[in-house]
């Protein structure tokens, strides 16, 4: 009898999470307000004039929840951000990876950094199968890419020991 | 500037001849145009030095063939990966993503092919023509006009880009916020910085773009074995060269919509700093208003990618009139070609057509062969390019992270700028997975600017007073076109309330 009256009950809807962008927003003004505080009038109004209307959406659309969420249509879960559960370790160690390459790319050069960000991330994202295609793979892209762009394009990427080393043998 | 078709046929026919400049230029242009961070305007400066050792003539054609194709390559990763290459390509994913989606990747881009193409073709054409009087549309533009059009831009992505216009408005609105970010133009202080002396010089357009659709999209998607649903899987393995024909014919079908779409495009590329995202969006949102079946955008519609492909694609004739016609560049590529063709003594405005025809209508003609010849050279790839779709996300998503993230440091060359790309990757994710369109806020942070600087300039000629905004009658009529745009669906969906209650 419970049970029944459980699946007959309408699923609430998550909206927590539709609040951070918005909660990013407001915060943001408020801070960009400060900072203009003490700039002349002029150079204020545009700031203001846009300001104002996200501070006034954002508040439409912080009642429009608050009153799903009266009602009991909503709850203030987080949802479909953290969905689904299984792939948030995944999502957090990939995060963690590009958050190092950003970090490495600039003493190891792109070439060699291009080549471990490539292996770690598709090990860890096929969970340690097929290493050999891995490798290969990453070796082509990034050595691929140096010839392209570093030495084709004469683009000015991230310049470490490999490109500097390639750079006297040439 | 008069109508002369004997000097047309002479430039077209010695355009042709130039076939060996202009077949390159369109794969570089390609290339160059399909990845992030590498724009036509800096590929150009990359090789300066070669342009600027070509005659004039073989310089511009070489720039304005690499120029156009960019903008056609930019469309080839927001169909397959829903990654614009360009911000001008950012409404093409609406419809073409999911077309991809479905398996339908090789009918998307014949589609898109086919819409950049006769698009760029007719309003190359019709510039050339019409070039008297669309040099007169910029004139009608000042500042207080330009702030009501640049909000209508906002509100009409919001509108389109959201299933939720309030959530649209509200990603539109932090965008331009977040555009507003750097020191002022007149007083150089700093806003918004958060003491960062990189974000002085605004917030740098490549990482945003790289952020909000390129990175948010890998985290994303790692989630499924491909982009691809099961069934589009299955439609892309047997897909064939009739998937190619199929797309060619259903753009071919929607003539009409190719024609006027491009021709918004034409009329937005004229006024300078519009530009193609913005010309992309009013025609998209033009299309689905004006289309029988409104409820199928978004859901991988042929108009819903016709409709921008061609827009955008008519811009790139539409920037070069103010440029030949009262030398102000209408985008980047325009502003390198006029350092370019002033290193070389041309001289712009309205004399150049008396004094030389050739080189003021030759960008033109040079357009005009580059679309025509990008018939043939480029529509037989989509049968290829489509199949990195099946590429499993394993592989795909710290490909399109590595490679992006880098493509962000390049503009500016500094490391910080990669970060800021990842952190506009962690808002565009936030986004993507709560119904606010990463779309709206890229749109948003390329207005912020340009919001400022006309709200700064109208304030400047009032003396400081806010109601100059309402001191034009063309600006007023912008405002009431404005506020009808945002209220009338509201009140069309009350109304179907009352009618379904009743």
């Amino acid at each position: 009898m419970t049970d029944e009256n459980e699946t007959d009950k309408p699923e609430k809807k998550s909206v927590g999470g539709e609040l951070i962008l918005p909660a990013a927003a407001f915060l943001f003004t408020l801070y960009y307000f400060y900072t203009i505080l003490d700039v002349p009038r002029i150079a204020q109004v545009s700031a203001f004039f846009v300001g104002t209307i996200l501070i006034v959406l954002v508040t439409i659309l912080g009642v429009r929840i608050a009153k799903q969420v009266k009602a009991g249509e909503a709850d203030l879960r987080l949802g479909r951000i953290l969905e689904p559960k299984s792939y948030i370790p995944k999502r957090l160690a990939l995060l963690g990876l590009t958050v190092g390459f950003i970090f490495f790319v600039d003493w190891l050069g792109f070439t060699l950094t291009v080549f471990a960000f490539l292996t770690l991330a598709m090990l860890l994202l096929s969970e340690g199968r097929r290493k050999v295609l891995i490798l290969c793979l990453s070796t082509v892209l990034a050595f691929g890419g140096y010839l392209l762009f570093i030495v084709a394009f004469k683009t000015r990427f991230p310049q470490g020991p490999f490109e500097k080393l390639m750079e006297g043998l040439i | 500037m008069e109508f002369d078709p004997a000097l047309f046929v002479e430039l077209f026919t010695r355009t042709f001849q130039f076939w060996w400049v202009i077949v390159p230029a369109i794969f570089l242009g390609l290339v160059v145009g399909a990845i992030p961070g590498f724009s036509a305007a800096n590929t150009i400066i990359i090789l300066l030095p070669l342009t600027l050792a070509m005659e004039p003539e073989i310089g511009l054609v070489f720039m304005v063939a690499l120029y156009a194709s960019s903008r056609m390559g930019a469309g080839i990763p927001a169909i397959l990966v829903n990654i614009p290459g360009t911000a001008g390509a950012a409404a093409t994913p609406l419809d073409g993503y999911p077309m991809t989606k479905q398996g339908r990747g090789q009918q998307a881009l014949a589609i898109s092919f086919v819409s950049s193409v006769f698009g760029g073709l007719l309003t190359t054409v019709l510039t050339l023509l019409a070039m008297p009087w669309l040099s007169q549309v910029a004139f009608y533009l000042h500042s207080v006009e330009m702030i009501v059009v640049m909000l209508f831009g906002i509100s009409l992505i919001a509108s389109i880009a959201a299933r939720d216009t309030l959530k649209g408005l509200i990603a539109g609105f932090f965008g331009l916020m977040l555009g507003y970010i750097g020191a002022d133009v007149v007083y150089e202080t700093p806003r918004g910085t958060f003491g960062f002396l990189e974000l002085y010089d605004r917030v740098p357009l490549i990482p945003a773009l790289v952020g909000l659709f390129a990175v948010s999209e890998a985290f994303a998607v790692i989630e499924g074995e491909s982009i691809l649903s099961k069934r589009g899987r299955e439609a892309m393995q047997k897909a064939g060269w009739a998937e190619t024909f199929e797309g060619v014919r259903l753009a071919l079908s929607k003539w009409w919509h190719i024609i006027w779409t491009s021709i918004i495009g034409l009329v937005i590329g004229v006024v300078p700093g519009a530009g193609a995202a913005i010309a992309a969006f009013v025609a998209y949102q033009q299309s689905r208003t004006y289309s029988k079946t409104p409820e199928l955008y978004g859901t991988g519609h042929v108009e819903g990618l016709v409709a921008p492909e061609s827009a955008n694609n008519g811009v790139t004739s539409g920037t070069l009139v103010p440029l030949l016609v009262i030398g102000i560049p209408g985008g980047a590529t325009a502003a390198i070609m006029l350092v370019v063709l002033q290193y070389h003594g041309v001289t712009m405005g309205p004399d150049l057509f008396m004094d030389n025809p050739e080189l003021a209508y030759g960008p033109f003609a040079a357009m005009a062969v580059t679309y025509f010849l990008m018939i043939f050279t480029i529509a037989p790839l989509a049968r290829y390019m489509s199949r990195i779709t099946v590429v499993s996300t394993t592989y795909m998503s710290p490909i399109i992270i590595s490679f992006t993230l880098v493509g962000a440091f390049v503009p500016r060359q500094y490391m910080f700028d990669m970060y800021l790309a990842l952190a506009f990757g962690v808002i565009g994710y936030v986004a993507r997975k709560t119904g606010y369109h990463t779309a709206a806020i890229l749109i948003g942070v390329i207005l912020g600017p340009l919001l400022e600087t006309y709200f700064l300039r109208a304030l400047k000629i009032s003396e400081g007073d806010i109601m100059v905004i309402f001191s034009s009658n063309l600006g007023n009529i912008l405002w009431v076109g404005l506020a009808l745009s945002l209220l009338l669906p509201y009140l069309f969906q009350l109304r179907r309330a009352k009618q379904e209650a009743a």
